[in-house]
């Protein structure tokens, strides 16, 4: 039942020093649209969070503030103990923040270790001309390490099918030296050959513990073959917040169904008042 | 038209850019790998004009000829260079005619006031490059189309150029004393100085395009820009290099130009039909106004396609008012053909 699912812990005690990353309050406007009225979130070190939420509801947002490529307008974030506002995607990287886009963000016209090593590229001493030979080396090696099967690198993505572009875009997060790694459908557009290759590439990197990582998915029966813990966004505010362990595919189907009929007598109800701020999800019934 | 009724490519193996030339299978392959290049369609078109020219005209292939071909193909080719950046970038840039003829009054204003020539000559091309980057900060913070942006630019040089100059030509500096004057023979006077600077400037250029960061990042931004800025790459600071860089090198063309015929005149529709010039050798050499892939070596041939086809149809007695369609229809033709290669490259993997 939904009250049951409401009355979870949403937030952890402040000073848990298990987290890897906090969000308190966190809300973003794009002009008249609120993207995210007040989330509150944390991961601990080494564990898989899985974002579930409608279309719209903000998942996407709240990776893209996480990565550093939108600003938050309110709201505070710690990564690893200290405050945490990255200037852009470049500073959240260089503090250990990676992401793989939902568009992937990869170039079609380029190779595919161009693509592996866009925006860190090996270059030469003193002249700085790239160092193709040894990328493509290292995008071999970095590829075979985690599983993936690329016959040829020197190829444009745009030769490759949706799993295998797919496939590089998490493979260049994986392959850098991030610890925190934001997966924003990292399934879209694989079959489930390619899926499952991802799927057994996260639970090694869960077995191994060095990365944290948040993904965003819409597959409850990958939800629960991957994650340690399930929030569900909705509306812009995290609702839910539960392991997968006690959850079920026909739970979170529930929640989600209960959740949207909920959202619906809300919005009829709702007279503007927002709701109180370290419990975004009051209970309606 | 060879590329026409060529069969399916084969698995290529190595290769990803128009400079590297792997190990290759016979004379077929070869053939094919070199269509497939970016610059084959063009080069091919190219020899097969310079071909008839030599073979139907008789003064054509001269040396001779050869020195009257270079003024209508090495400032092309220069200017063409930084315009292929731009459209990789996926922009374009219609103020490098006006930065041409602006920044040769902009050097004699400046040399007048004062300053040696060498100073003047790098104070006026930082003055272009600073109108560069404005051009870029227009369309990438200001959201301007770049067209709009840069016509905007161009009229605002032209009409600056006629002020300053008061609409009349001035000598430009350093032309005063004909053969013994270092400066005048390195910067547009002698013979070949401009062909020079055209190889080493497309050369450059070429390398800069395949071989760094600033031309991946600059393929990256005009393929895929929401993708590029979310790999972190800074897509604002990639415009202002490239604006910068086609304003500089139309700014050096002119001073080149205006060396040459030590005369800088101000008159904005010659200096118009050079930019039409410039942007078609880019696009005949097969740089895509969609941005993301392009090729500055293509530019320099497309250039010298340009060069080759108006001396030739000269020579040839073909009445001028003929040139412009012969020129129209052949920019149609190279276009048809390099939208047909670059399909087939796609299927054949290169990059």
């Amino acid at each position: 039942m939904p009250e049951a699912a409401a009355t979870e812990t949403i937030v952890a005690p402040k000073t848990d020093p298990a987290d890897v990353l906090r969000v308190e309050h966190v809300s973003k406007r794009f002009g008249p649209v609120t993207a995210l009225r007040d989330v509150s979130l944390h991961l601990r070190k080494g564990e898989v969070l899985g974002l579930l939420g409608d279309n719209g509801a903000g998942k996407s947002t709240l990776i893209k503030i996480l990565s550093g490529f939108h600003h938050a307008d309110a709201g505070t974030m710690w990564l690893k103990g200290e405050t945490y506002t990255p200037r852009n995607v470049q500073d959240a990287r260089s503090r250990g923040v990676d992401t793989v886009f939902q568009d992937l963000a990869l170039v079609d016209e380029l190779s595919v270790y161009h693509n592996l090593f866009l925006n860190r590229e090996r270059v030469y001493r003193p002249v700085p001309l790239l160092a193709n030979r040894a990328m493509r080396r290292q995008a071999r090696k970095a590829l075979d390490e985690i599983g993936i099967n690329i016959p040829r690198l020197d190829v444009p993505v745009a030769r490759l099918s949706g799993g295998q572009r797919q496939a590089i875009a998490v493979a260049r997060t994986v392959s850098g030296d991030a610890d925190v790694l934001l997966l924003d459908e990292p399934l879209a557009a694989m079959g489930a050959k390619e899926g499952a290759m991802i799927l057994e590439l996260i639970e090694r990197l869960k077995r191994e513990g060095r990365v944290s990582i948040i993904m965003i998915l819409h597959n409850y029966v990958h939800v629960l073959a991957a994650c340690d813990r399930v929030n569900l966004i909705q509306d812009g505010v995290i609702s839910l917040d539960k392991p997968t362990a006690e959850t079920s595919v026909e739970e979170l189907t529930e929640i989600v169904v209960e959740e949207y009929r909920r959202a619906r007598l809300e919005a009829n109800l709702r007279n503007g008042a927002p709701a109180s701020s370290d419990r975004p999800a009051t209970p309606a019934t | 038209m060879a590329v026409t009724s060529r069969p399916t490519p084969p698995p290529s193996e190595a290769a990803e850019g128009p400079a590297r030339r792997g190990a290759l299978g016979g004379a077929a392959g070869l053939g094919r790998r070199f269509l497939t290049l970016r610059e084959g369609s063009i080069t091919v078109v190219t020899l097969i004009t310079f071909v008839y020219f030599a073979t139907n005209v008789g003064r054509f292939a001269t040396g001779n000829n050869f020195t009257n071909l270079l003024p209508y193909f090495a400032p092309y080719a220069i200017m063409a260079a930084g315009e292929v950046f731009v459209m990789i970038n996926g922009e374009i840039d219609l103020s490098i005619g006006a930065m041409y003829l602006f920044v040769p009054f902009l050097f004699h204003e400046v040399h007048h006031a004062g300053l040696p020539i060498y100073p003047a000559l790098i104070a006026s091309l930082a003055v272009a490059a600073a109108l560069g980057v404005c051009n870029a900060v227009a369309v990438s913070v200001l959201n301007i189309s770049s067209f709009v942006a840069t016509l905007g630019m161009l009229f605002v040089l032209d009409g600056v150029t006629l002020i300053m100059s008061h609409a009349a030509p001035v000598n430009t500096p350093g032309t005063a004393v004909i053969g013994l004057n270092t400066f005048a023979q390195v910067f547009g006077a002698g013979t070949y100085s401009e062909l020079i600077w055209a190889v080493a400037i497309v050369g450059l250029l070429q390398l800069v395009l395949t071989f760094t960061r600033w031309g991946l990042y600059t393929i990256a931004v005009g393929g895929n820009r929401i993708g590029a800025a979310e790999a972190g790459i800074s897509v604002r600071r990639v415009m202002m290099r490239n604006f910068a860089a086609s304003a500089v090198l139309a700014g050096f063309t002119g001073i080149l130009e205006a060396v040459r015929v030590t005369t800088a005149t101000p008159d904005p529709s010659a200096s118009n039909d050079i930019l039409f010039q410039a942007i078609s050798a880019a696009v005949i050499g097969g740089t895509l106004l969609r941005g993301g892939s392009g090729t500055v070596v293509g530019a320099l041939i497309g250039a010298l396609f340009l060069g080759i086809l108006h001396d030739g149809l000269i020579l040839k007695g073909v009445s001028a008012n003929y040139l412009d369609l012969y020129l129209g229809i052949a920019i149609l033709i190279a276009m048809a053909i390099n939208t047909y290669v670059s399909r087939v490259r796609v299927g054949s993997g290169r990059a």
